[in-house]
């Protein structure tokens, strides 16, 4: 364990040194995620023009959710989205090789050795968005309860990789550009909102299945006092049960992997 | 460029795009059932709580026309895949191959972006067809084969008003090491301000005013709501005149930057 550790401790210097060269990109990705930030909030602020509540949720609970998803969303991006980006690439060109051969876990190695510096900044940004969602919020806010949300925060952003790695693992079979990538980044619109607004068998896909609700919305919901044990039980245990299909899916994605000639 | 020639280009990207059919009609229709789904459940959540018939001068079901049009027109205004291409170029010092041929290399590059809508056209014609058969045509939209007609003038207007927004972003490449981070920060941009998320009939007034003079509520949100018969011939005309200012202003603005970046450009790539 300390073994991992002190290797990704290595990555993350690596990747500050990296990005003082390209202060530019630097600057350019900041100004791309405050558009994001911008244009989701301004949607919803105009979306609560025409009504007053959405899905039992007012616009101070919305920004208080908007805001869980923007630091989930910078967490990824940090961590882990550079490394989905080249995965894979790594498989078309046959360059997984020189993950394989290393001594370490090779799902370790490629899902956390790009780590964006470039993108930290941001990170910080959305954790202001939320300091001020949560302090405009004029509901019950307690100090475990802002540290059981920033916790379920971190878990949905696990639970955002593993989803983003599972439809890209079929790259192993398929051979086309993104694996299914973009099926994930049309499904991800699902966890940009609140969950109470599905119904039926979509809503109970969205905690279960492809869990893209317990991603940030289900944790505001934990927030506002609104899932009990049971509904902390069962984040947990899907992002377990998450974790290990992905798991058996890298397993059956490297049996299939042929080099080179993938 | 020659014709032919351009014929050629957009005939080779088109092929080129379908040559994994099965990947790109799964993830085509997953998206686009994924995407509409989404805008499906918040509508509906929104006229439920509501209780309103009609919101921003549309009942639900005309709201949900409104997105199955502007999610289709999006993917042949944006035609994706080549939103980098020519940072890309310049990135790998390939522009160089393109300086020698006897011909435009922005033409050439949209003859490219051209040949990538062809899919996106299959699929308007598909799902709105779909449309037609499973569901009733709302009451409020008087879709017309004049109002077809001026939409699809409209769409290739912002088709080419799209590409050109994209060209000044990616020559930035000239300069900076990764301009792919401006590319996803005019999606956001003319997303929203386009109508993709939502329609502007729901902005503040004063912002609707603004959005009239600006280039955005042209790309998406116009020929969507030309279709739907909600824009009188005489307004049509205006819409597209200034699509077309916009379009040359943005030209000249890519000339200018193309200029100034050919004496950056050392053509050795990054």
């Amino acid at each position: 364990m300390l073994r991992y550790l002190r290797l990704y401790v290595f990555f993350v210097r690596f990747a500050f040194s990296r990005a003082m060269e390209f202060r530019l990109d630097f600057f350019f990705r900041v100004l791309m995620d405050i558009c994001f930030y911008a244009t989701q909030i301004a949607f919803f602020d105009i979306i609560f023009r025409t009504t007053g509540l959405l899905a039992g949720w007012d616009f101070d609970q919305v920004l208080v959710f908007l805001g869980g998803f923007f630091v989930v969303d910078a967490l990824h991006m940090t961590v882990f989205a550079n490394n989905m980006w080249w995965f894979p690439i790594f498989v078309n060109k046959g360059d997984l090789d020189y993950y394989l051969v290393r001594p370490v876990s090779s799902l370790f190695f490629l899902s956390l050795r790009d780590f964006a510096a470039n993108s930290f900044l941001n990170l910080l940004i959305a954790l202001g968005v939320l300091a001020w969602a949560l302090l405009r919020y004029t509901g019950e806010v307690t100090i475990e309860r802002v540290l059981l949300y920033l916790l379920l925060i971190v878990n949905g952003t696990l639970l955002f990789y593993i989803l983003h790695l599972c439809f890209l693992i079929p790259v192993f079979w398929m051979h086309s550009a993104r694996g299914l990538g973009e099926i994930f980044f049309a499904l991800r619109r699902y966890a940009e909102r609140p969950e109470k607004i599905f119904t039926g068998i979509v809503r109970l896909t969205l905690v279960t299945v492809l869990p893209f609700s317990l991603i940030a919305s289900v944790p505001a919901e934990a927030f506002f006092g609104g899932i009990g044990w049971t509904g902390l039980l069962h984040l947990t245990g899907v992002t377990v049960g998450a974790f290990l299909v992905l798991r058996l899916l890298w397993a059956r994605g490297l049996r299939s992997y042929s080099s080179a000639s993938s | 460029m020659t014709a032919r020639l351009f014929v050629q280009v957009f005939s080779i990207e088109a092929r080129k795009l379908m040559s994994y059919r099965g990947d790109f009609w799964i993830t085509a229709v997953v998206s686009f059932v994924a995407q509409l789904g989404v805008a499906w459940f918040l509508w509906d959540a929104i006229y439920t709580t509501s209780a309103e018939t009609e919101i921003g001068g549309y009942g639900f079901d005309a709201m949900v026309l409104y997105y199955v049009l502007v999610i289709l027109v999006g993917r042949l205004v944006r035609a994706q895949s080549l939103e980098t291409d020519i940072a890309q170029d310049i990135y790998d010092g390939a522009l160089s191959r393109y300086l020698v041929f006897p011909t435009d290399y922005v033409g050439f590059k949209y003859a490219q972006h051209l040949g990538n809508i062809v899919p996106s056209v299959v699929q308007l014609v598909l799902f709105t067809g779909l449309y037609a058969l499973i569901l009733p045509l709302p009451a409020d939209v008087a879709i017309t084969p004049l109002s077809i007609a001026m939409a699809c003038v409209s769409v290739a207007v912002a088709n080419l008003l799209f590409y050109s927004l994209t060209v000044p972003f990616q020559l930035v490449a000239f300069w900076a090491d990764n301009v792919w981070s401006l590319g996803v920060m005019l999606r956001f941009v003319t997303g929203f301000l386009g109508g993709m998320m939502v329609p502007l009939s729901l902005f503040p007034e004063w912002s609707q005013r603004a959005l009239e003079v600006l280039p955005f509520q042209y790309l998406f949100y116009f020929p969507v709501v030309t279709a739907l018969g909600k824009v009188t011939p005489q307004e049509w005309m205006i819409g597209v005149g200034i699509s077309l200012l916009w379009w040359v202003v943005v030209v000249g603005l890519s000339k200018l930057v193309w200029r100034r970046g050919m004496l950056a450009y050392t053509g050795v790539g990054i």
